[in-house]
């Protein structure tokens, strides 16, 4: 789970190791990795939005 | 090939497979109806691609006209009814009928080739995808012969000047960019599911080139968005013919839903007009840096983030509207944020560049172009995301030089930088290099001296769209208009080395390029008809 | 490395000409209020922001290119990632942003802060012209474009003393060092009121009221124009604003108001066919002539022709009224709110008598104004 949403992070930020990549590619189900990256997109426009009303104040 | 050991993908299959079998195929009919009739991709590329460059030409010409009137202040040529109708009708041909269409026939051509499959997976359904374009666009061209005139109300066709104050023609207008979107939507299904199901065995998602990649994220943009253009055009149809108010405020609509609608279409639809041009440049540069591209998985993240936030900024195209002071925050936040991504990109090519082995044959040329003024079409990007100053930058010329800047020397020259790389795959011959350098460097200098002035006379407070401008505009334009002639002129050699290398020239071999790596390479120059009959075994390279 | 300094030099360079060329009346107007200055600095930060980056990826790409060149006998190394690396420059962009979104917001929520204005202007975008409104003063008018059709059209030359599609017959005239609030709205299509000293942008929207607002701190005569494209003469609805001392604004307002008193005293007697066919022409020449032009020959289908016209010729009753009513779901505007019944009775009466429409009927300011009352 931990795994799955650190991979998901370093795919947001753009940048990831070859081997953790190659890793999640061979071993991992993709499922996981959808729904979390789903999630967290959410998760983002979310924050972004919680930014801007904080800072329209 | 031999020279870059260990660092490009081993291809185990022979011409022999790829060029055989042709017996198994029936003959395609003769004449015309062979290209109403063929479901070949190669064919329906080649299509494609010679529909957008008589688009491009004529979108050019229109182009020459607004340019030729801004010549000098005061008006000389033509009147500003007709003059809307050629800034609107160059924008809508240009995006709709030049760059979309050259993109598509790119991937026609290319993502069978890339992948290793034999076609693309609905062949008939390409073949409508395709003839559905001259439909429309005919349609569309035809508007300006009729009475009052063809769309007069910019590319972007805000509500309710294109509803309550449009000329009768819309109506027109409004099918034919329904047909133009069907054939989108069709073309987009086409490809995903050519990607999905169709890859040669031993290729997976990371494996792809990233031309494949950029396209398939391009095609969910288009799914996405295309259907979101059709609600929004069929509301403006209601509303023209049917007695709808969605967008009139006298019936309790509103005006600003128009754009909101428009823009949550027209911000992805950028990016569908730029995610292929990374990946065709993504492709270049490697080969003639004959070094593999840095980060080939932060490219695919990269053209994913932006796919993703490129539906979350799309009221930075508002913000002069009257949008709440959160909304300004929040899209100016996301646009800044879209910035990154992009920048990586750029990044990575450069450092793709560095202790490379750099040779420049024209595609090399044109994809360096890109790199460099796209950068600045980015820059003003950068500087028209930083809202307060927006309202400044707004609807001026500013504007027109940044989107120019990344729509001309961005995905024009990015476009040509794929015709003079696979030219050789497609013909059996090299473009004429003496040609294709003149053509590169006059495009250079037209480009720039087109667009580069117009951030100068957009800061000094010219808007955009006016048939006739104030005094102290006049030096820019000139320069503008000159540079546009220039541009619009050497095109004319483009067509020519196109021309030259169908007719001949120097003999490509099938690995055209020495250190290209895609599977497209492994099939004879010119491709043969029916290629990958028996799909090729895919080997990811060693490390 | 030399190369690298070498074209870190030239963009210095390059930098340092650009500076002189931004100070040369090719910039955004550094603009005579408070925020029209902090947004100008924000332009410059973000421009060399931008400038910054653009040296040094530029000047590593351009780098690269010369010295790895395969015919000066260059290499090619082997390596495609670094983790380190792109970390970095992913984290430096975002950096920068942030830093540069600070500032943004500061400004962006002054520009939203319109509370506790001295006066309110209402702007109301028309096709081709605007309509100011000093809200409670009793006093509005309307702007239109001053140069000459002729010198637009090329039947005579520019004049280039004066401001060639910049001058109107009725600037706005506002007080300098009073927070004026702007009320904008349209009366018919999306057009946007810009006047590039005072950093206002604000689209008019149909139906809808946006607010904006200005305290200028200099005297002066501030231009702009219409920048949201609105039809045929998007280019010909020029803005002018004119910057007053307050009691200078303070005379003025009053001369107006006495003026517009005046007037409305006339609607009740009875005018000469010349008296309205003089004021018929002014008017006439200021907001009927983009769309129904000169000659009264139109421009169809969308502006039909006056001249001859058959219905407006038999029919003085519906010609009235459409000027007053305009025509729905066309582009023809009412003009009950922008034009006062003086004006409305010497425009119809000059259209029923110009360019051979010789009804020799006239129709009187106090015919309008029982018809503007029902």
């Amino acid at each position: 789970m931990w795994g799955v949403i650190k991979s998901v992070l370093a795919a947001f930020f753009g940048v990831q190791k070859e081997g953790q990549r190659r890793q999640d590619f061979e071993q991992g189900r993709p499922v996981p990795f959808l729904v979390a990256g789903v999630l967290m997109a959410l998760v983002l426009v979310g924050l972004v939005a919680l930014v801007a009303v904080l800072a329209s104040r | 090939m031999a020279m870059n050991p260990g660092s490009k993908p081993v291809l185990q299959h022979s011409t022999a497979t790829a060029g055989g079998m042709a017996e198994a195929h029936p003959a395609p009919p003769s004449g015309l109806l062979r290209w109403l009739l063929t479901t070949n991709h190669k064919e329906i590329g080649s299509l494609y691609l010679i529909f957008s460059l008589v688009m491009f030409f004529i979108g050019g010409i229109f182009a020459m006209v607004v340019r030729a009137e801004l010549f000098q202040p005061g008006l000389q040529l033509v009147q500003p009814e007709f003059f809307n109708q050629m800034t609107t009708m160059h924008g809508l041909i240009m995006v709709f009928a030049a760059v979309m269409p050259a993109f598509t026939g790119l991937a026609n051509w290319m993502i069978p080739l890339q992948i290793g499959a034999p076609d693309m997976a609905l062949p008939r359904l390409n073949n409508f995808s395709f003839w559905l374009l001259p439909v429309a666009f005919t349609l569309l061209l035809s508007t300006l012969f009729m009475p009052g005139g063809g769309p007069n109300f910019g590319w972007t066709f805000y509500a309710p000047l294109s509803t309550t104050y449009g000329p009768p023609s819309t109506t027109f207008f409004i099918l034919s960019l329904h047909i133009a979107g069907i054939s989108s939507i069709l073309g987009a299904i086409n490809i995903i599911a050519t990607i999905l199901n169709m890859r040669a065995p031993g290729m997976r998602m990371m494996d792809m080139p990233l031309f494949v990649w950029t396209w398939l994220i391009t095609s969910f943009l288009l799914i996405a968005v295309m259907p979101v253009l059709a609600g929004v055009i069929t509301m403006m149809l209601m509303d023209i013919n049917f007695g709808t108010s969605f967008f009139d405020a006298a019936g309790g609509g509103d005006p600003v839903l128009f754009q909101h609608l428009f823009w949550f279409f027209g911000h992805p639809e950028v990016y569908i007009m730029i995610l292929p041009a990374f990946g065709i440049v993504s492709a270049i540069i490697p080969t003639f840096a004959r070094k593999r591209l840095f980060g080939y998985a932060s490219m695919v993240y990269a053209t994913a983030a932006i796919a993703i936030l490129s539906f979350l900024v799309w009221a930075h195209h508002m913000f002069v509207v009257g949008l709440p002071l959160v909304a300004e925050l929040f899209f100016m936040y996301c646009t800044m944020l879209i910035a990154v991504p992009t920048g990586v990109k750029v990044f990575n090519w450069i450092t793709t560049l560095f202790r490379g082995s750099i040779s420049f044959e024209p595609p090399m040329l044109f994809a360096l172009a890109f790199v460099v003024l796209f950068t600045i079409g980015g820059f003003s990007g950068l500087m028209l995301a930083i809202a307060p100053a927006d309202f400044q930058y707004h609807d001026t010329y500013f504007v027109v030089a940044h989107f120019h800047y990344v729509l001309v020397p961005g995905a024009v020259f990015a476009i040509m930088a794929g015709v003079y790389y696979w030219l050789p795959k497609w013909t059996g011959h090299y473009p004429n290099e003496r040609l294709a350098q003149w053509h590169f460097w006059l495009s250079v200098v037209g480009v720039n001296l087109t667009f580069f002035p117009m951030h100068f006379a957009g800061l000094a407070g010219m808007p955009r769209r006016i048939p006739d401008y104030a005094l102290q505009f006049a030096d820019f334009n000139l320069v503008s208009s000159l540079g546009a002639f220039l541009f619009g002129a050497s095109q004319l050699l483009f067509v020519a080395v196109v021309v030259l290398c169908v007719r001949g020239g120097r003999r490509a071999p099938a690995q055209a390029w020495d250190y290209a790596e895609d599977l497209e390479w492994s099939v004879p120059s010119p491709a043969p008809l029916h290629t990958f009959d028996t799909p090729p075994t895919f080997e990811r390279p060693a490390h | 490395m030399r190369t690298l300094l070498v074209l870190l030099a030239g963009g210095g360079l390059l930098a340092g000409s650009l500076q002189t060329a931004l100070a040369n009346g090719w910039n955004m107007p550094v603009g005579v209020t408070e925020l029209s200055g902090e947004i100008y600095s924000l332009h410059m930060i973000i421009f060399w922001i931008c400038v910054a980056i653009g040296v040094v990826v530029f000047g590593v790409m351009f780098y690269s290119l010369f010295r790895f060149r395969r015919s000066k006998g260059a290499k090619a190394a082997n390596f495609h990632e670094n983790t380190l690396v792109e970390v970095i420059w992913t984290a430096i962009p975002l950096l920068i942003l942030v830093g540069m979104a600070v500032p943004a917001t500061a400004t962006l929520k002054k520009m939203y802060d319109a509370s506790d204005a001295d006066l309110d202007v209402m702007i109301i975008g028309q096709q081709w012209r605007w309509r100011y409104d000093y809200l409670g003063e009793g006093v509005a008018m309307t702007s239109n474009l001053a140069t000459p059709r002729t010198q637009i059209r090329g039947d005579e030359p520019i004049d280039a003393s004066a401001n060639y599609l910049l001058e109107v017959d009725e600037p706005l005239v506002l007080p300098v060092g009073q927070k004026v609030r702007f009320l904008f709205t349209s009366d018919d299509v999306i057009h946007s009121w810009w006047v590039p000293e005072l950093a206002i942008k604000q689209d008019t929207v149909p139906g809808f009221i946006n607010e904006n607002w200005v305290r200028i701190d200099e005297p002066g005569i501030y231009r702009g124009q219409c920048a949201e494209l609105c039809g045929v003469d998007h280019a010909f609805m020029p803005i002018v604003v004119r910057a007053v001392e307050e009691e200078e604004f303070e005379a003025w307002l009053a001369s107006r108001r006495e003026a517009a008193e005046e007037e409305a005293m006339g609607i009740d007697r009875e005018w000469q066919m010349s008296e309205l066919m003089e004021r018929g022409e002014q008017v006439y020449g200021s907001v009927c002539v983009s769309c129904h032009q000169q000659e009264g020959t139109g421009n169809p289908p969308a502006f039909p022709a006056l001249a001859g016209n058959e219905q407006l010729l038999s029919d003085a009753d519906w010609h009235t009224s459409t000027v007053i009513n305009g025509v729905s779901g066309a582009a023809m505007p009412a003009f009950r709110n922008t034009l006062n019944p003086v004006e409305i009775a010497a425009v119809v009466t000059y259209t029923r008598n110009a360019w051979g429409n010789d009804t020799g009927d006239s129709v009187q300011p106090s015919e309008v104004a029982e018809r503007l009352s029902d």
